[in-house]
């Protein structure tokens, strides 16, 4: 099953049970914002649609992603489709990369069904609400952002669709936080250094896949769209020219677009904002985008995300896809190891499963991984498994660390090494210490003086798995 | 009206509920808060801003040179 846009995948989650309708009128504060924390604190919550927000004319949606069924029915698996599963099969379409966009002509994509030109008013079109209550303003948390290279406008694949947060500062007006090393600040970069406007599209209520690649770390020169096409199985994204650049290609189904520029050497302040690593970011001088046109579909829907303490809504959208490209930096050269959890606050604790070929790999892995781009920045906490533990499954991780490790061999900490500025540990902000717990097995020619048989699951087990899973349908 | 988190008095309504007269939006033109007529802002002493606090601000990104 593929999407091309978020009402067909609402449809499927309604249908699957993981989607619920609220149709009584609720307020835009703080009733949006609780129920996607709500919703997040489920096991396996649901999306949330508010029909009626008081005040607004039309319905907003949130936890879209807030969950592993619904992460599942994204990629078009069962919703019962375990983490490791979803893991293993994201890593699989990675491989398809790239998979050519289809560009639809003006009058095929349904994000075009209207325009506004005149008298743009976001608050006509869009719920807006407060997301967390010393929040500097309202807030698009889930937008996919459109930006080009304005030194190489025409090469598609250097075009950037990221997620950026974004602040209503006016009815047509709107904050956004570039931070240095995004890619979206090496084309503001460029475009400033002239003294010109970077043009921007911003996507608001995508196909699923289009918002988690958004939001995913890629290469500069690889194209989202492409990766799109890639993680749909090899079905590729629609997409269609913007009204206002003939270099921008947006989401053709969005339920909104907005087309404007970002205002040359400009900041004001923006924030604070509650962020992902469950605590705000103060005020900063930050850019400003004007909104010069609007195109959506009929009766639009607004999608936004919660997110607080983790796990919220968007931690589902920097786990897995942040877990698959380090996988894959340290497959390339280690190829014993067997599976990476990166899914812990972006990356800042990771799992790794490896198979030891010799005393101390458990370690060099860590080491490998905290040399990556990733890595290097976010990266903190290390645990390394043995390779028939699963990383996914925390009580057996935790089983690991508590019959494996003996502390004064296997935990290391490596003093003043580069940190996250978001983790408000990190001191000064972006400095850190790593912590290496090294949870495998001794191997040769490490000694390993009291060596255990382990405990093997009773013949027939898999045949009462199937039978129970069949009986809890 | 004054800012509930600078003080500044230039505020604008920026908007005005679409659909009923329910609620209007406001925004301090000075360090750009907004909220809701329907909202009670009870801001954090931390995050309360004066003319020290917004000089001292980090600039993101930092604006590079012209080239000339």
């Amino acid at each position: 099953m593929v999407y091309h846009d978020l009402r067909s995948f609402l449809k499927v989650l309604e249908e699957e049970g993981q989607l619920v309708r609220i149709k009584e009128e609720v307020n835009p504060e703080p009733d949006i914002a609780a129920a996607g924390r709500a919703a997040a604190n489920m096991k396996n919550g649901p999306a949330v649609l508010f029909e009626k927000v008081r005040g607004y004319k039309y319905p907003v949606v949130t936890n879209v992603h807030g969950s592993w069924a619904n992460h599942a029915l994204m990629m078009g698996m069962d919703k019962t489709a375990s983490t490791k599963e979803q893991f293993h099969e994201l890593n699989r379409r990675w491989d398809l990369y790239p998979v050519e966009p289809k560009v639809l002509s003006r009058s095929e994509a349904k994000c075009k069904e209207n325009e506004i030109t005149e008298d743009i008013n976001l608050f006509d079109l869009l719920a807006l609400y407060r997301i967390n209550d010393q929040d500097g303003g309202f807030f698009l948390s889930k937008a996919s952002v459109i930006t080009g290279d304005p030194e190489f406008p025409d090469d598609f694949d250097k075009m950037n669709v990221g997620t950026y947060r974004i602040q209503i500062k006016d009815k047509d007006r709107v904050g956004i936080q570039a931070l240095a090393f995004h890619d979206i600040a090496v084309q503001l970069e460029k475009a400033e250094a002239e003294g010109k406007n970077l043009p921007i599209c911003i996507a608001l209520g995508n196909d699923p896949i289009t918002t988690f690649m958004a939001s995913t770390p890629i290469a500069y020169n690889q194209s989202e769209y492409k990766f799109v096409g890639a993680l749909n199985n090899g079905e590729p994204a629609e997409i269609v020219k913007s009204d206002l650049f003939d270099h921008l290609y947006v989401p053709a189904h969005a339920e909104v677009i907005l087309e404007g520029e970002i205002i040359s050497r400009l900041r004001t302040v923006e924030g604070p904002f509650g962020e992902f690593p469950g605590s705000y970011s103060g005020c900063r001088l930050q850019c400003e985008i004007q909104i010069k046109k609007i195109t959506h579909r009929t009766n639009p829907i607004f999608e936004n995300l919660y997110l607080g303490i983790p796990w919220t809504e968007i931690d589902y959208l920097m786990a897995l896809n942040t877990s698959v490209p380090l996988y894959k930096t340290l497959k390339e050269t280690m190829p014993e190891v067997q599976a990476v959890n990166a899914m812990y606050t972006h990356g800042i604790g990771v799992i790794i499963s490896t198979r030891c070929r010799y005393g101390g790999y458990g370690k060099a892995v860590a080491f490998r991984l905290l040399s990556t781009p990733h890595g290097m920045p976010y990266s903190k906490v290390v645990i390394v498994v043995d390779e028939f533990v699963d990383p996914f499954n925390l009580e057996q991780v935790m089983w690991a660390i508590t019959t494996r490790v003996k502390p004064s061999k296997d935990v290391a900490v490596i003093p003043n090494c580069p940190g996250m500025p978001l983790d408000p540990s990190s001191n000064p902000a972006g400095m850190h210490d790593k912590l290496i717990i090294d949870a495998t097995t001794p191997v040769p020619p490490e000694p390993n003086p009291r060596e255990t048989q382990l405990l093997t699951p009773p013949a027939g087990f898999e045949k009462w798995d199937e039978i129970i899973r069949g009986l809890l349908k | 009206m004054n800012c509930p988190r600078c003080d500044h008095d230039v505020i604008k309504t920026i908007a005005k509920s679409p659909v009923g007269e329910v609620w209007e939006v406001y925004c301090c033109q000075k360090c750009w808060y907004s909220w809701r007529s329907t909202e009670t802002p009870r801001i954090l002493a931390k995050f309360l801003l004066d003319d020290a606090k917004i000089a001292a601000m980090q600039t993101i990104p930092p604006v590079p040179p012209l080239k000339k």
